[in-house]
Protein backbone atom coordinates (compact mmCIF):
# COMPACT_ATOMS: atom_id res chain seq x y z
CA UNK A 1 0.00 0.00 0.00
CA UNK A 2 1.31 3.46 -0.98
CA UNK A 3 -0.07 6.88 -0.11
CA UNK A 4 0.33 10.47 -1.28
CA UNK A 5 -1.49 13.80 -1.23
CA UNK A 6 -2.49 15.56 -4.43
CA UNK A 7 -1.40 19.10 -3.59
CA UNK A 8 -3.61 20.53 -6.35
CA UNK A 9 -6.68 19.13 -4.62
CA UNK A 10 -5.71 19.51 -0.93
CA UNK A 11 -7.49 22.52 0.64
CA UNK A 12 -6.37 22.06 4.23
CA UNK A 13 -9.53 20.52 5.71
CA UNK A 14 -7.24 18.61 8.07
CA UNK A 15 -9.20 15.38 8.17
CA UNK A 16 -6.15 13.25 7.28
CA UNK A 17 -3.88 14.48 10.05
CA UNK A 18 -6.79 14.24 12.49
CA UNK A 19 -7.56 10.61 11.60
CA UNK A 20 -4.08 9.41 10.56
CA UNK A 21 -1.72 11.27 12.89
CA UNK A 22 1.08 8.74 12.35
CA UNK A 23 1.03 9.35 8.60
CA UNK A 24 0.28 13.08 8.28
CA UNK A 25 0.76 16.32 10.15
CA UNK A 26 -0.30 19.91 9.60
CA UNK A 27 2.22 22.27 8.07
CA UNK A 28 2.48 25.88 9.27
CA UNK A 29 -0.47 26.86 7.05
CA UNK A 30 -2.71 23.97 8.14
CA UNK A 31 -2.23 21.88 4.99
CA UNK A 32 -1.24 18.23 5.03
CA UNK A 33 2.36 17.05 4.95
CA UNK A 34 4.24 15.03 3.80
CA UNK A 35 2.65 14.86 0.36
CA UNK A 36 5.10 12.70 -1.66
CA UNK A 37 4.13 9.12 -2.44
CA UNK A 38 5.54 6.61 0.03
CA UNK A 39 4.89 3.07 1.26
CA UNK A 40 2.51 2.63 4.21
CA UNK A 41 3.84 0.39 7.00
CA UNK A 42 1.37 -2.46 7.51
CA UNK A 43 0.55 -1.37 11.07
CA UNK A 44 -0.64 1.99 9.70
CA UNK A 45 -2.86 0.55 6.96
CA UNK A 46 -6.05 1.34 8.91
CA UNK A 47 -5.02 4.96 9.41
CA UNK A 48 -4.20 5.23 5.71
CA UNK A 49 -7.65 3.93 4.74
CA UNK A 50 -9.36 6.35 7.13
CA UNK A 51 -7.44 9.31 5.70
CA UNK A 52 -8.40 8.17 2.19
CA UNK A 53 -12.08 7.69 3.10
CA UNK A 54 -12.51 11.03 4.88
CA UNK A 55 -10.89 13.61 2.61
CA UNK A 56 -13.68 15.90 1.31
CA UNK A 57 -11.52 16.84 -1.68
CA UNK A 58 -10.44 13.26 -2.55
CA UNK A 59 -6.87 14.54 -2.29
CA UNK A 60 -5.50 11.52 -0.42
CA UNK A 61 -4.43 8.98 -3.03
CA UNK A 62 -4.10 5.39 -1.86
CA UNK A 63 -2.68 2.64 -4.05
CA UNK A 64 -3.18 -0.95 -2.99
CA UNK A 65 -0.34 -3.11 -4.30
CA UNK A 66 -1.62 -6.24 -5.93
CA UNK A 67 1.63 -8.27 -5.92
CA UNK B 1 -31.96 18.43 -24.50
CA UNK B 2 -32.21 20.69 -21.51
CA UNK B 3 -35.11 22.47 -19.85
CA UNK B 4 -35.13 25.74 -17.94
CA UNK B 5 -34.98 25.51 -14.14
CA UNK B 6 -38.44 24.98 -12.63
CA UNK B 7 -39.86 27.06 -9.77
CA UNK B 8 -40.35 25.61 -6.31
CA UNK B 9 -42.77 26.39 -3.50
CA UNK B 10 -39.91 26.07 -1.04
CA UNK B 11 -38.13 29.24 0.08
CA UNK B 12 -35.57 27.95 2.62
CA UNK B 13 -36.31 31.28 4.34
CA UNK B 14 -39.28 30.30 6.51
CA UNK B 15 -38.62 29.31 10.13
CA UNK B 16 -40.82 26.20 9.79
CA UNK B 17 -38.60 25.01 6.93
CA UNK B 18 -35.44 25.53 8.99
CA UNK B 19 -36.44 22.98 11.67
CA UNK B 20 -36.15 20.00 9.30
CA UNK B 21 -34.32 21.14 6.17
CA UNK B 22 -33.09 17.61 5.41
CA UNK B 23 -36.49 16.52 4.07
CA UNK B 24 -36.64 19.59 1.81
CA UNK B 25 -33.11 18.95 0.58
CA UNK B 26 -34.11 15.39 -0.32
CA UNK B 27 -37.14 16.53 -2.29
CA UNK B 28 -35.02 19.10 -4.15
CA UNK B 29 -32.29 16.55 -4.96
CA UNK B 30 -34.74 13.95 -6.20
CA UNK B 31 -37.11 16.14 -8.16
CA UNK B 32 -35.66 19.58 -8.89
CA UNK B 33 -31.84 19.49 -8.57
CA UNK B 34 -31.57 22.93 -10.19
CA UNK B 35 -34.46 25.10 -9.08
CA UNK B 36 -35.62 28.64 -8.52
CA UNK B 37 -36.96 28.90 -4.98
CA UNK B 38 -39.71 31.32 -3.97
CA UNK B 39 -39.06 33.96 -1.36
CA UNK B 40 -38.00 37.51 -0.90
CA UNK B 41 -34.24 37.16 -1.18
CA UNK B 42 -33.91 34.16 -3.48
CA UNK B 43 -35.78 35.53 -6.50
CA UNK B 44 -33.66 35.06 -9.60
CA UNK B 45 -31.31 32.68 -7.82
CA UNK B 46 -30.85 29.05 -8.81
CA UNK B 47 -30.39 26.52 -6.03
CA UNK B 48 -28.31 23.39 -6.56
CA UNK B 49 -28.61 20.45 -4.20
CA UNK B 50 -26.89 17.30 -5.51
CA UNK B 51 -23.46 16.43 -4.14
CA UNK B 52 -21.97 16.14 -7.62
CA UNK B 53 -23.20 19.59 -8.66
CA UNK B 54 -22.18 21.15 -5.34
CA UNK B 55 -18.65 19.74 -5.73
CA UNK B 56 -18.45 21.07 -9.30
CA UNK B 57 -19.44 24.56 -8.13
CA UNK B 58 -16.92 24.53 -5.26
CA UNK B 59 -14.11 23.18 -7.42
CA UNK B 60 -14.59 25.35 -10.50
CA UNK B 61 -14.10 28.90 -9.19
CA UNK B 62 -13.37 30.20 -12.71
CA UNK B 63 -16.96 29.31 -13.68
CA UNK B 64 -18.68 29.58 -10.27
CA UNK B 65 -17.23 32.82 -8.95
CA UNK B 66 -17.36 33.81 -5.30
CA UNK B 67 -16.97 37.51 -6.10
CA UNK B 68 -18.92 40.16 -4.26
CA UNK B 69 -21.82 40.27 -6.73
CA UNK B 70 -22.81 36.77 -5.56
CA UNK B 71 -24.38 38.00 -2.32
CA UNK B 72 -25.48 41.19 -0.56
CA UNK B 73 -24.01 41.46 2.92
CA UNK B 74 -23.58 45.20 3.27
CA UNK B 75 -20.04 45.53 1.99
CA UNK B 76 -19.15 48.07 -0.70
CA UNK B 77 -15.82 46.42 -1.54
CA UNK B 78 -15.11 42.67 -1.91
CA UNK B 79 -14.50 40.78 1.31
CA UNK B 80 -10.94 39.44 1.35
CA UNK B 81 -10.25 36.60 0.61
CA UNK B 82 -13.79 35.14 0.35
CA UNK B 83 -15.01 37.35 -2.49
CA UNK B 84 -11.76 37.29 -4.42
CA UNK B 85 -11.30 34.63 -7.10
CA UNK B 86 -8.06 32.90 -8.05
CA UNK B 87 -5.31 33.86 -8.80
CA UNK B 88 -5.53 36.89 -6.46
CA UNK B 89 -7.34 34.81 -3.87
CA UNK B 90 -4.45 32.43 -3.28
CA UNK B 91 -2.02 35.26 -2.43
CA UNK B 92 -4.24 36.68 0.27
CA UNK B 93 -5.23 33.27 1.51
CA UNK B 94 -1.56 32.29 1.81
CA UNK B 95 -0.98 35.32 4.04
CA UNK B 96 -3.94 34.44 6.29
CA UNK B 97 -3.73 30.63 6.52
CA UNK B 98 -0.94 30.66 9.16
CA UNK B 99 -3.08 32.76 11.52
CA UNK B 100 -5.71 30.00 11.66
CA UNK B 101 -3.49 26.92 11.36
CA UNK B 102 -3.88 24.11 13.93
CA UNK B 103 -0.49 24.97 15.46
CA UNK B 104 -1.78 28.44 16.35
CA UNK B 105 -5.05 27.11 17.73
CA UNK B 106 -3.15 25.11 20.37
CA UNK B 107 -2.04 28.44 21.86
CA UNK B 108 -5.60 29.76 22.19
CA UNK B 109 -7.09 26.59 23.70
CA UNK B 110 -6.35 27.48 27.38
CA UNK B 111 -8.17 30.82 27.02
CA UNK B 112 -11.17 29.10 25.38
CA UNK B 113 -11.25 26.58 28.23
CA UNK B 114 -11.03 29.31 30.86
CA UNK B 115 -13.89 31.29 29.30
CA UNK B 116 -16.23 28.32 28.81
CA UNK B 117 -15.66 27.31 32.45
CA UNK B 118 -16.63 30.81 33.59
CA UNK B 119 -19.78 30.70 31.46
CA UNK B 120 -20.75 27.24 32.76
CA UNK B 121 -20.11 28.38 36.36
CA UNK B 122 -22.84 30.98 35.88
CA UNK B 123 -25.53 28.39 35.09
CA UNK B 124 -24.43 24.93 36.31
CA UNK B 125 -26.21 25.10 39.68
CA UNK B 126 -29.42 26.58 38.26
CA UNK B 127 -30.73 23.38 36.68
CA UNK B 128 -31.67 25.25 33.51
CA UNK B 129 -30.35 27.78 31.00
CA UNK B 130 -30.85 29.19 27.56
CA UNK B 131 -27.84 27.51 25.98
CA UNK B 132 -27.75 29.93 23.05
CA UNK B 133 -27.81 33.10 25.16
CA UNK B 134 -25.68 31.84 28.04
CA UNK B 135 -23.04 29.72 26.26
CA UNK B 136 -23.17 29.42 22.47
CA UNK B 137 -23.28 33.12 21.71
CA UNK B 138 -20.87 34.61 24.29
CA UNK B 139 -18.12 31.98 23.94
CA UNK B 140 -17.12 32.32 20.28
CA UNK B 141 -17.91 36.02 20.02
CA UNK B 142 -15.78 36.91 23.04
CA UNK B 143 -12.92 34.74 21.79
CA UNK B 144 -13.09 36.19 18.32
CA UNK B 145 -13.27 39.81 19.43
CA UNK B 146 -10.22 39.18 21.63
CA UNK B 147 -8.29 37.46 18.83
CA UNK B 148 -9.12 40.06 16.21
CA UNK B 149 -8.29 42.93 18.55
CA UNK B 150 -11.67 44.64 18.80
CA UNK B 151 -12.67 46.12 22.19
CA UNK B 152 -14.33 43.33 24.21
CA UNK B 153 -16.45 45.87 26.12
CA UNK B 154 -18.39 46.49 22.88
CA UNK B 155 -19.16 42.84 22.05
CA UNK B 156 -22.95 43.30 22.40
CA UNK B 157 -22.85 46.17 19.92
CA UNK B 158 -20.89 43.99 17.46
CA UNK B 159 -23.35 41.11 17.82
CA UNK B 160 -26.22 43.48 17.01
CA UNK B 161 -24.38 44.71 13.91
CA UNK B 162 -23.68 41.13 12.81
CA UNK B 163 -27.36 40.23 13.20
CA UNK B 164 -28.25 43.36 11.23
CA UNK B 165 -26.47 41.80 8.26
CA UNK B 166 -27.34 38.13 8.69
CA UNK B 167 -30.90 38.41 10.06
CA UNK B 168 -32.27 41.90 9.27
CA UNK B 169 -35.94 42.24 10.35
CA UNK B 170 -36.94 43.33 6.85
CA UNK B 171 -40.34 42.83 5.22
CA UNK B 172 -39.26 43.39 1.63
CA UNK B 173 -36.21 42.95 -0.57
CA UNK B 174 -35.79 46.73 -0.81
CA UNK B 175 -36.02 47.19 2.94
CA UNK B 176 -33.53 44.37 3.46
CA UNK B 177 -31.09 45.98 1.04
CA UNK B 178 -31.31 49.37 2.79
CA UNK B 179 -30.98 47.86 6.28
CA UNK B 180 -28.01 45.73 5.34
CA UNK B 181 -26.29 48.63 3.59
CA UNK B 182 -26.73 50.93 6.59
CA UNK B 183 -25.42 48.28 8.98
CA UNK B 184 -22.48 47.64 6.67
CA UNK B 185 -21.47 51.30 6.93
CA UNK B 186 -21.43 51.01 10.74
CA UNK B 187 -19.22 47.91 10.55
CA UNK B 188 -16.81 49.73 8.24
CA UNK B 189 -16.69 52.62 10.74
CA UNK B 190 -15.86 50.33 13.67
CA UNK B 191 -13.14 48.53 11.71
CA UNK B 192 -11.63 51.71 10.28
CA UNK B 193 -11.35 53.16 13.78
CA UNK B 194 -9.58 50.08 15.18
CA UNK B 195 -7.36 49.55 12.11
CA UNK B 196 -6.21 53.21 12.30
CA UNK B 197 -5.33 52.71 15.95
CA UNK B 198 -3.38 49.50 15.23
CA UNK B 199 -1.54 51.10 12.32
CA UNK B 200 -0.35 53.74 14.76
CA UNK B 201 0.48 51.20 17.46
CA UNK B 202 0.52 47.40 17.07
CA UNK B 203 -0.84 45.02 19.70
CA UNK B 204 -0.79 41.24 20.08
CA UNK B 205 -3.83 40.57 17.90
CA UNK B 206 -4.85 39.43 14.39
CA UNK B 207 -5.39 42.94 13.03
CA UNK B 208 -1.82 43.90 13.96
CA UNK B 209 -0.47 40.71 12.36
CA UNK B 210 -2.49 41.35 9.20
CA UNK B 211 -1.24 44.95 9.02
CA UNK B 212 2.32 43.59 8.98
CA UNK B 213 1.55 40.78 6.49
CA UNK B 214 3.01 40.94 2.98
CA UNK B 215 1.29 39.96 -0.27
CA UNK B 216 3.69 39.82 -3.24
CA UNK B 217 6.25 41.45 -0.97
CA UNK B 218 4.03 44.47 -0.40
CA UNK B 219 2.14 45.40 2.77
CA UNK B 220 -1.65 45.36 2.55
CA UNK B 221 -3.48 48.64 2.12
CA UNK B 222 -5.62 50.00 4.94
CA UNK B 223 -8.70 49.08 2.89
CA UNK B 224 -7.44 45.50 2.45
CA UNK B 225 -7.05 45.14 6.23
CA UNK B 226 -10.55 46.53 6.78
CA UNK B 227 -11.99 44.19 4.12
CA UNK B 228 -10.39 41.16 5.79
CA UNK B 229 -11.74 42.39 9.12
CA UNK B 230 -15.27 42.73 7.68
CA UNK B 231 -15.26 39.09 6.61
CA UNK B 232 -13.89 37.97 9.99
CA UNK B 233 -16.52 40.07 11.75
CA UNK B 234 -19.41 38.29 10.03
CA UNK B 235 -17.86 34.81 9.98
CA UNK B 236 -16.39 34.88 13.48
CA UNK B 237 -19.44 36.22 15.29
CA UNK B 238 -22.05 33.80 14.00
CA UNK B 239 -21.01 30.44 12.63
CA UNK B 240 -19.51 28.78 15.72
CA UNK B 241 -22.50 29.90 17.81
CA UNK B 242 -24.89 28.32 15.32
CA UNK B 243 -22.80 25.15 15.21
CA UNK B 244 -22.82 24.83 19.01
CA UNK B 245 -26.58 25.44 19.01
CA UNK B 246 -27.21 22.74 16.39
CA UNK B 247 -24.95 20.18 18.05
CA UNK B 248 -26.30 20.65 21.58
CA UNK B 249 -29.91 20.80 20.33
CA UNK B 250 -29.36 17.43 18.63
CA UNK B 251 -27.75 15.87 21.71
CA UNK B 252 -30.49 17.20 24.01
CA UNK B 253 -33.06 15.36 21.88
CA UNK B 254 -31.05 12.14 21.42
CA UNK B 255 -30.16 10.74 24.86
CA UNK B 256 -28.10 7.80 23.56
CA UNK B 257 -25.81 10.07 21.58
CA UNK B 258 -25.62 12.53 24.47
CA UNK B 259 -24.73 9.76 26.90
CA UNK B 260 -21.97 8.52 24.64
CA UNK B 261 -20.42 12.01 24.48
CA UNK B 262 -20.69 12.35 28.27
CA UNK B 263 -19.15 8.90 28.89
CA UNK B 264 -16.36 9.09 26.31
CA UNK B 265 -14.89 12.54 25.61
CA UNK B 266 -12.56 10.95 23.02
CA UNK B 267 -15.57 10.58 20.72
CA UNK B 268 -16.23 14.34 20.73
CA UNK B 269 -14.11 15.20 17.64
CA UNK B 270 -15.96 12.51 15.67
CA UNK B 271 -19.34 13.63 17.03
CA UNK B 272 -18.53 17.18 15.88
CA UNK B 273 -17.68 16.07 12.32
CA UNK B 274 -20.79 13.89 12.08
CA UNK B 275 -23.13 16.59 13.39
CA UNK B 276 -21.52 19.23 11.17
CA UNK B 277 -22.41 16.84 8.34
CA UNK B 278 -25.94 16.04 9.41
CA UNK B 279 -26.97 19.44 10.79
CA UNK B 280 -24.92 21.58 8.38
CA UNK B 281 -25.15 24.73 10.55
CA UNK B 282 -23.87 26.80 7.60
CA UNK B 283 -25.97 25.14 4.90
CA UNK B 284 -25.46 27.56 2.01
CA UNK B 285 -22.68 29.32 0.14
CA UNK B 286 -23.37 31.73 -2.74
CA UNK B 287 -21.72 31.78 -6.16
CA UNK B 288 -22.30 33.57 -9.47
CA UNK B 289 -21.66 32.08 -12.91
CA UNK B 290 -19.14 33.67 -15.27
CA UNK B 291 -20.38 31.87 -18.41
CA UNK B 292 -23.31 29.81 -19.66
CA UNK B 293 -23.19 26.29 -18.28
CA UNK B 294 -25.38 23.31 -17.40
CA UNK B 295 -26.02 21.16 -14.36
CA UNK B 296 -28.13 18.00 -13.98
CA UNK B 297 -29.50 18.62 -17.47
CA UNK B 298 -30.58 22.19 -16.76
CA UNK B 299 -29.10 25.21 -18.56
CA UNK B 300 -27.63 27.94 -16.36
CA UNK B 301 -27.00 31.35 -17.91
CA UNK B 302 -23.93 33.51 -17.37
CA UNK B 303 -24.45 35.86 -14.43
CA UNK B 304 -26.83 33.54 -12.56
CA UNK B 305 -26.68 33.73 -8.79
CA UNK B 306 -26.30 30.22 -7.42
CA UNK B 307 -27.26 29.02 -3.96
CA UNK B 308 -24.97 26.06 -3.29
CA UNK B 309 -26.68 23.78 -0.77
CA UNK B 310 -23.83 22.29 1.26
CA UNK B 311 -26.41 20.88 3.66
CA UNK B 312 -28.03 18.88 0.90
CA UNK B 313 -24.72 17.58 -0.45
CA UNK B 314 -24.01 16.37 3.09
CA UNK B 315 -27.08 14.09 3.05
CA UNK B 316 -27.21 13.07 -0.63
CA UNK B 317 -28.18 9.39 -0.93
CA UNK B 318 -26.20 9.26 -4.20
CA UNK B 319 -22.88 9.40 -2.31
CA UNK B 320 -23.56 8.62 1.36
CA UNK B 321 -24.35 5.33 3.06
CA UNK B 322 -27.31 5.86 5.40
CA UNK B 323 -27.12 9.67 5.18
CA UNK B 324 -30.01 10.17 7.61
CA UNK B 325 -28.39 8.06 10.29
CA UNK B 326 -26.26 10.02 12.77
CA UNK B 327 -23.31 7.70 13.41
CA UNK B 328 -20.30 8.95 15.37
CA UNK B 329 -18.38 5.87 14.13
CA UNK B 330 -19.07 6.59 10.45
CA UNK B 331 -16.19 5.09 8.50
CA UNK B 332 -16.25 7.57 5.63
CA UNK B 333 -17.22 11.19 6.27
CA UNK B 334 -16.23 13.58 3.49
CA UNK B 335 -18.61 16.27 4.73
CA UNK B 336 -18.69 19.77 3.28
CA UNK B 337 -19.67 21.47 6.54
CA UNK B 338 -16.76 23.86 6.05
CA UNK B 339 -17.38 24.17 2.33
CA UNK B 340 -14.73 22.97 -0.08
CA UNK B 341 -12.41 24.01 -2.86
CA UNK B 342 -10.22 27.10 -2.60
CA UNK B 343 -12.64 28.91 -0.24
CA UNK B 344 -12.72 26.14 2.39
CA UNK B 345 -13.59 27.87 5.68
CA UNK B 346 -10.49 29.76 6.80
CA UNK B 347 -11.56 29.51 10.44
CA UNK B 348 -12.36 25.79 10.43
CA UNK B 349 -9.51 24.83 12.75
CA UNK B 350 -10.51 27.54 15.23
CA UNK B 351 -14.14 26.41 15.01
CA UNK B 352 -13.24 22.77 15.65
CA UNK B 353 -11.12 23.65 18.66
CA UNK B 354 -13.82 25.86 20.19
CA UNK B 355 -16.53 23.26 19.59
CA UNK B 356 -14.41 20.46 21.09
CA UNK B 357 -13.41 22.41 24.20
CA UNK B 358 -16.97 23.65 24.74
CA UNK B 359 -18.44 20.14 24.44
CA UNK B 360 -15.75 18.63 26.70
CA UNK B 361 -16.32 21.17 29.46
CA UNK B 362 -20.11 21.24 29.17
CA UNK B 363 -20.49 17.46 29.38
CA UNK B 364 -18.01 17.29 32.24
CA UNK B 365 -20.19 19.64 34.29
CA UNK B 366 -23.67 19.01 32.87
CA UNK B 367 -23.69 15.48 31.44
CA UNK B 368 -27.42 14.84 31.71
CA UNK B 369 -29.68 17.47 30.16
CA UNK B 370 -32.72 17.70 27.91
CA UNK B 371 -34.96 20.27 26.25
CA UNK B 372 -37.36 22.15 28.52
CA UNK B 373 -40.82 20.56 28.57
CA UNK B 374 -43.00 21.45 25.60
CA UNK B 375 -40.24 23.39 23.85
CA UNK B 376 -40.42 23.74 20.07
CA UNK B 377 -37.00 24.73 18.84
CA UNK B 378 -36.70 27.80 16.63
CA UNK B 379 -33.99 27.39 13.97
CA UNK B 380 -33.12 30.49 11.96
CA UNK B 381 -33.19 30.16 8.19
CA UNK B 382 -29.78 30.59 6.55
CA UNK B 383 -27.13 30.12 9.21
CA UNK B 384 -28.91 27.86 11.67
CA UNK B 385 -28.84 29.35 15.13
CA UNK B 386 -31.35 28.12 17.75
CA UNK B 387 -32.11 31.16 19.89
CA UNK B 388 -34.64 29.47 22.23
CA UNK B 389 -32.44 26.52 23.19
CA UNK B 390 -33.85 26.16 26.73
CA UNK B 391 -32.22 23.23 28.51
CA UNK B 392 -33.04 21.64 31.89
CA UNK B 393 -31.01 19.19 34.01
Amino acid sequence: MRIRVDTELCQGHGRCYMLAPDLFEADDDGYSQPTAERPVPSELADQARRAFMNCPEDAVILTEETS
Amino acid sequence: MTDAAPDSHYTLERPEEAVDPQSIYRDLRDNTPVVQLSGRSTTGTLTISRHEDVMTALRTPELFSSDSSAVQIGNTRPLVPLQVDPPHHSKHRKALDPLFAPKQMVKYEPRVRELIRELIDEVADNGHCNFHDDIAEPLPSTIFVELLGLPVSRVDEFLALKDGIIRPPARSLEERYEMVKATGQKIYAVLEEVVEARMAERQDDFLSTIIDAKVDGQPLSRDDVVDIGYLFFLAGLDTVSASLDCIVAYLAQNPDHRQRVADDPAIIPHAIEELLRYESPVPIVPRITTADTEMSGCPIAEGSRITVLLGSANTDERVWDNPHLVDFDRESNKHLGFGGGVHRCLGSHLARMELRVALEEWHDRVPDYRLADGLELRYSPGIRQVDNLELVW
